[in-house]
């Protein structure tokens, strides 16, 4: 059948068929992510209480936005997100590298080493939140015992009604589950690295910290920069580990952008307004993504 | 030599700590549902169950809809896993092999897709089901979870088509076989360990989902799926923590399996479309 037949290897490569494939995705994306995004910057500019697309749209405001920027809530969730993102993803880096250096030493048993560092990614969140939950139970947890074992405090510490407390269970909890990230993205990295550079470091008479500084850390840029994004982007977005865990509270210490956003739409079901805080994420977002693929162009 | 060797035995004591502390609270869910409830409660805490009751499992299971709910994350698992692979193999496939105009920004956009937040995403999709009647059916997060998929499996099976050589369509065409009887019938089964890696890849971001159950589900207690299950246990006035633990346990099972499973190629699934 010459008629029929398709030179995929030809340059101009351009057919129908290509775009026949793609349909059942660009259907599927439009429906369920591109059409919900329109809605809900609409909605935004509402005064919804409950969404419901078969009435009327309520007439055109910014009341949400103006509202939202003068509320005390929305700052305080924007420093409470940016206290997370800095410190989760500074100590999933400290954690996430420091352990994939680690484990890239030969030695015997290194695959299995690996496959236990990396092991709390494989823990969904939900999960993950009741181990620590349990770990820092009030009254027979084991971190109190631990503490008091310690000579750190003495008297047990009621980790979830202080607000202090509560925000450091809620780092420690998502550092827990997202250093592995960073672990398998940075071993990915060292494998990349030519043995060939450690060896000319050697010969040259480099030491070990030397050549972690001059050879490891500036080769691994690139992907440091690329997992540093995701982390961030990880952290910023997180609902459950910290809905399940603690609710936003106490006196919303734990209270981040996404949280409140979800507190407003079906805890209070102010959806207008909560789109306006969730539009905001969404910026962030796309803006960071953009930052990440730019630094990225060879992978498009 | 004698630095060598005292070079090696800090590397494994560095090693072994690291290990034992950083997987410590994943034996101590195990330990916890192994223990006798009465045994929580004394301090000093025991670190090894005195007599494990291995029954614990059964138990749970009897006590509460367990099976039900890990059949309810099992079928929308399953569910939006079909549905995203049908739909990204094809989509791989194109943006792998042919010149879309569009396409690029289309990668782009899909790229774009994985970093969206879900909290916003499920304002207006309630809106939408509720629409649909779809609020409190498995439907509602299938669907929801196959968009959640398709991002990265589009992009994982690209990468994978990307490296196995033209040439073995265009043999199999020179044969007589159409462009798409060449990929059902060449392709696909030389990409059979990248599809296996990609759909239990997928399999564990719906398994894993909890905003999209909480959001949809809560009312419809027949349709919970196992993490909304897990968290209504924890919500009790009086957390009965060795239950927790054990209903817990058997909710990571199938994912810690797959991650065993899964070890070689996760760096792939986590980097796509991230890696230089």
């Amino acid at each position: 059948m010459p008629g029929f037949s398709l030179d995929l290897a030809r340059p101009s490569r351009r057919h129908w068929l290509g775009y026949l494939l793609l349909a059942p995705a660009v259907l599927l994306i439009a429906l369920i992510i591109v059409y919900p995004l329109f809605v809900s910057v609409d909605l935004s500019f509402q005064n919804v209480n409950i969404a419901r697309l078969d009435q009327p749209r309520r007439p055109f405001t910014t009341a949400n936005y103006e509202r939202l920027f003068a509320s005390e809530d929305f700052w305080n969730a924007c420093w409470v997100t940016f206290k997370l993102v800095t410190i989760v993803s500074f100590f999933c880096f400290l954690l996430g590298l420091s352990t994939a250096l680690l484990v890239n030493n030969r030695f015997k048993g290194q695959a299995l080493a690996r496959l236990l560092v990396a092991l709390p990614w494989a823990i969904p969140e939900v999960i993950a939140v009741v181990i620590f939950a349990w770990l820092f139970d009030s009254s027979f947890g084991l971190m109190n015992w631990l503490f008091i074992k310690l000579g750190l405090v003495d008297q047990t510490i009621n980790w979830f009604s202080s607000p202090d407390a509560a925000f450091a269970v809620v780092c420690t909890v998502m550092v827990w589950k997202g250093y592995p990230f960073v672990s398998i993205m940075m071993l990915a990295g060292l494998q990349s690295i030519p043995e060939d550079f450690y060896n000319a470091a050697k010969v040259d008479g480099a030491r070990a910290w030397q050549r972690l500084i001059h050879i490891t850390i500036p080769s691994l840029m690139p992907v440091i920069g690329v997992t540093l994004v995701l982390v961030m982007l990880w952290v910023f977005r997180d609902f459950s580990i910290i809905y399940v865990l603690t609710g936003g509270g106490p006196l919303k210490a734990t209270q981040s952008l996404s949280i409140m956003t979800y507190e407003q739409a079906f805890g209070f079901f102010k959806m207008g307004y909560a789109s306006a805080i969730g539009v905001i994420t969404l910026i962030v977002c796309v803006i960071a993504s953009r930052l990440m693929i730019a630094r990225a162009p060879d992978n498009i | 030599m004698r630095r060598k060797t005292t070079r090696h035995a800090l590397l494994y004591a560095g090693v072994v700590l690291t290990c034992a502390i950083l997987v410590f609270p994943i034996y101590w869910l195990v330990v916890t549902a192994l223990s006798e409830p009465s045994q929580l409660r004394q301090l000093p805490p025991s670190f090894w169950p005195a007599e494990p009751r291995w029954g614990v499992f059964g138990q749970i299971m009897a006590e509460r809809p367990i099976l039900l709910w890990l059949g309810n994350s099992a079928l929308a698992a399953i569910g939006a896993v079909a549905i995203s692979m049908v739909v990204s193999v094809l989509a791989g496939y194109s943006l792998s092999r042919f010149r879309v105009r569009g396409g690029q920004s289309l990668g782009l956009f899909i790229l774009t897709a994985k970093m969206l937040p879900a909290t916003l995403l499920v304002i207006p999709l309630f809106g939408i089901f509720r629409n649909l009647e779809l609020i409190g059916s498995l439907w509602s997060i299938i669907l929801a979870h196959a968009t959640l998929i398709i991002p990265f499996t589009t992009w994982m099976l690209k990468g994978y088509f990307d490296t196995i050589p033209h040439e073995l369509e265009q043999a199999a065409m020179v044969d007589g076989c159409s462009p798409l009887g060449a990929l059902v019938r060449v392709i696909l089964p030389v990409s059979a360990p990248g599809l296996a890696a990609t759909a239990l890849y997928g399999f564990v971001l719906s398994w894993s989902d909890y905003a999209y159950a909480r959001t949809f589900l809560t009312n419809a207690q027949g349709n919970w799926t196992a993490n909304l299950g897990i968290t209504t246990m924890k919500g009790e006035y009086i957390s009965n923590w060795s239950d927790i633990s054990a209903a817990s346990i058997l909710v990571a099972l199938p994912i810690l399996l797959i991650y065993l499973f899964l070890e070689r190629y996760l760096v792939g699934g986590l980097t796509a479309g991230a890696e230089k």
